[in-house]
């Protein structure tokens, strides 16, 4: 094969990249999907030449990431579609057809991705629509019944079961990958900060990592332990965040309460180190710009311990309640058959039995030194995804615990050198919902020339309509908050 | 039951009393001030690297409706005259109040008129619109119904339909793909009714002030009631910013 072979934050040179003609590029993506391998991205080197595409795959056994090009000249912008063979290909060819006007011929089902209800430039897309007795359609969205995010619902039922549940998304585009492009590097730290307002840390870290491995730039181990400390924070914090809307979902008000009351102690440490309570301010290039010192470590210990007194405490109470059970075994079931076919990652994979953990993986920045231990359960029900956050917040308890003790000394920022040109550079970061990916190209004259993003979002909503499937619509609200998918992150 | 005994005895009282009195860390980045100190000559440092280009300068002042209370500026200056104290009272109910000079010591909002008191004094129905909001300000609106702000005791409360809302707060620069749906949900809600903006992105697009993506005709078009800035704006510039409005305190 004519891949080119990079980990996590390596740094390449796009020549480096072969660029093959149609057949063989499709070859190519095809024995490294029979591989095994997962699709990360599927995009072009050049915003501008939609002709040039790369695609871009993982291989969780061997920590790689293999990359291929593929020159398509003229204004046939077309390709066999994998989609048929290997379902998770699907959204990075509708996002690729929407974007650049490309053809994936052949696919199954091509959908708007953040375009609302027009597919290949300007067909109409029609909701997909079943008839029959009894058969109707419940129509939920862009607006919803809470302080959430806007996305369209449209469920197929049959009485009370659903049949098929779509997802139309793309009402919090703001234009993020193009801004990218023209910001200076201030504007770009604070854009990666909102991309998803919940994972500012995993994003920024990803987007500081990627411009870091192109500048050359080596992190002190201090800098990087408080980065991680940060984003196990925000990790734990946000499984609070979403274990307490689980609680509330099915109307269990004390434990609801209780996760809340807990998750501001985290989000005020995060607020004790830097001034903001989702993290923000705290990265620059080159490591971060607060540190720890006696005053806020004292403050940041102690509501640790308040958590780590009480978090068991309520865990047992919730995950032992009847009624919170009945209501979250073998509900919204993904199987990991499944699973692995569309390309799930992060809490949503690792429900279903699947061991994937970029922190482990592709292990990055302190992970490299200190690494956390995998957690996975295998029901791929609404139980077993609650039930991993509650489990993944112990972890990242005791790796903060951990670290806190052991902060090596050093510089908090190192010096930052121009980014190299004709360069590339893939940068992931497993953020509280999975694996985020930065993927950035620089031109001749060491411009950004491309900046793509994925959030695990963008994997994972397809989960979220497979798993209501025979599912009461009335678990609807349960199962997507078991899920907890970012609406901004995957709109962009 | 005796482990819910138990629970509800591990919560004790989390809900913070005087919300007006509550102190939040040093380094939060509440309302900045300008010392007096005169600007070195020429320098224009803190204007440059602000994201926003929230910063004037000669005289320096600095639009808390552009700011994302990061912390570029402080950090910049030469001679220390940008200062982000930890004081969360932002909350203004005119644009031009969100102006910071040397002369500024506090904002406030003006009280609201006796015809608002009267309607929405003692229970005021909101519902939100996220048009392109990120989420943060999603999560900090969520907070304020939990056991520390408990916002619900004061008679303010989020609501799922706009037909039993008395008034919109409006997260994020406002999409191409939500101006519509905001526009509906608006009109859906009775008269009388307000306009909360919430955060730096709903009062002038923030980072994506310059963003293709956007649609802000029907911001433009409205009156707004309050602004609260922040990004995302801390619950307690929400809450004291509605008693302050509303004259409950």
């Amino acid at each position: 094969m004519n891949f080119l072979t990079v980990k996590n934050g390596e740094v390449f040179y796009r020549n480096e990249i072969e660029f093959l003609n149609r057949n063989d590029f499709q070859d190519s993506v095809l024995n490294a999907l029979t591989s095994g391998y997962r699709m990360i991205g599927l995009f072009p080197v050049d915003k501008k030449n939609p002709n040039k595409i790369v695609s871009i795959l993982s291989d969780s056994v061997s920590s790689s990431l293999y990359i291929i090009g593929c020159e398509i000249p003229g204004n046939k912008l077309e390709f066999e579609s994998f989609a048929n063979q290997f379902p998770q290909t699907n959204y990075f060819e509708c996002e690729l057809a929407e974007n650049f006007g490309y053809k994936p011929v052949n696919h199954p089902w091509l959908r708007p991705v953040r375009k609302q209800n027009i597919i290949l430039g300007n067909q109409l897309y029609k909701f997909f629509n079943i008839d029959g007795d009894e058969v109707h359609q419940v129509a939920v969205g862009p607006i919803h019944a809470g302080v959430i995010e806007p996305g369209h619902f449209r469920f197929q039922c049959h009485g009370e079961l659903v049949y098929h549940l779509e997802i139309n998304l793309g009402y919090q585009h703001r234009g993020v990958e193009s801004l990218m492009l023209s910001a200076n590097p201030n504007q770009r730290i604070i854009l990666s900060e909102s991309i998803a307002g919940d994972t500012v840390v995993g994003h920024t870290y990803a987007h500081c990592s990627a411009i870091e491995s192109m500048t050359d730039t080596q992190v002190n181990l201090r800098a990087q332990l408080i980065r991680s400390i940060a984003e196990e924070l925000e990790r734990i914090a946000m499984h609070l965040s979403g274990l307490g809307g689980i609680a509330n979902d099915i109307g269990f008000a004390l434990p609801a309460a209780a996760y809340g009351r807990l998750r501001t102690l985290v989000i005020n440490s995060l607020a004790f180190l830097c001034g903001s309570r989702f993290g923000r301010g705290l990265f620059v290039y080159g490591g971060v710009r607060f540190d720890f010192n006696d005053e806020n470590l004292k403050q940041i210990k102690g509501n640790l311990e308040i958590i780590k007194k009480d978090i068991s405490a309520i865990n047992d109470f919730f995950f032992s309640s009847t009624g919170a059970l009945l209501r979250f075994e073998n509900t919204g079931i993904v199987s990991k058959d499944f699973a692995v076919k569309i390309g799930l990652v992060g809490t949503a994979a690792r429900s279903c039995g699947i061991e994937l953990d970029t922190r482990i993986h592709f292990p990055y920045g302190a992970y490299r030194y200190f690494p956390v231990s995998p957690v996975t359960l295998s029901t791929g029900d609404v139980f077993a995804r609650a039930r991993l956050r509650a489990l993944e917040i112990d972890e990242s308890l005791s790796f903060i615990s951990e670290q806190l003790e052991n902060l090596p000394n050093g510089k908090i920022i190192s010096d930052l050198n121009k980014l190299r040109i004709n360069s590339g550079v893939i940068s992931i970061v497993e953020g509280w919902r999975g694996e985020i990916v930065h993927t950035a190209f620089t031109d001749e004259e060491g411009k950004i020339l491309q900046y793509k993003i994925k959030d695990p979002s963008f994997n994972n909503w397809y989960g979220l309509s497979l798993a209501l499937r025979k599912t009461a619509i009335s678990d609807f609200p349960l199962c997507n908050k078991s899920f907890d998918l970012s609406y901004a992150g995957h709109d962009l | 039951m005796i482990d819910e005994i138990r629970l509800r005895i591990l919560q004790r009282n989390s809900v913070i009393q005087d919300v007006g009195a509550a102190l939040l860390p040093k380094l939060f980045r509440g309302l900045p001030v300008i010392g007096d100190k005169p600007c070195p000559d020429g320098c224009k440092k803190c204007a440059e690297v602000c994201p926003t280009d929230a910063i004037k300068t000669d005289p320096l002042s600095i639009d808390l409706g552009l700011c994302l209370f990061c912390p570029l500026c402080e950090e910049v200056c030469p001679e220390k005259i940008i200062h982000y104290t930890n004081n969360f009272n932002l909350a203004v109910d005119k644009r031009e109040k969100l102006i910071v000079t040397k002369e500024t010591e506090a904002v406030s909002p003006e009280k609201a008129s006796e015809k608002i008191k009267k309607y929405f004094g003692k229970s005021l129905k909101l519902r939100q619109i996220s048009a392109g909001g990120c989420s943060g300000c999603e999560l900090e609106l969520n907070a304020l119904s939990n056991v520390n702000f408990d916002m619900g005791r004061f008679g303010i409360e989020f609501v799922a339909s706009p037909r039993h809302a008395d008034g919109v707060v409006i997260t994020g620069p406002v999409t191409k793909n939500m101006a519509h749906a905001a526009q509906i949900c608006y009109d859906a809600v009775p008269n009388p009714k307000i306009i909360i903006l919430f955060g730096a992105c709903a009062i002038s697009g923030g980072i994506f002030q310059d963003s293709e993506e956007t649609e802000r005709k029907f911001l433009e078009q409205n009156k707004i009631d309050l602004f609260i800035p922040g990004c995302p704006p801390h619950p307690l510039t929400l809450i004291n910013g509605l008693l302050n409005w509303l004259d409950k305190k």
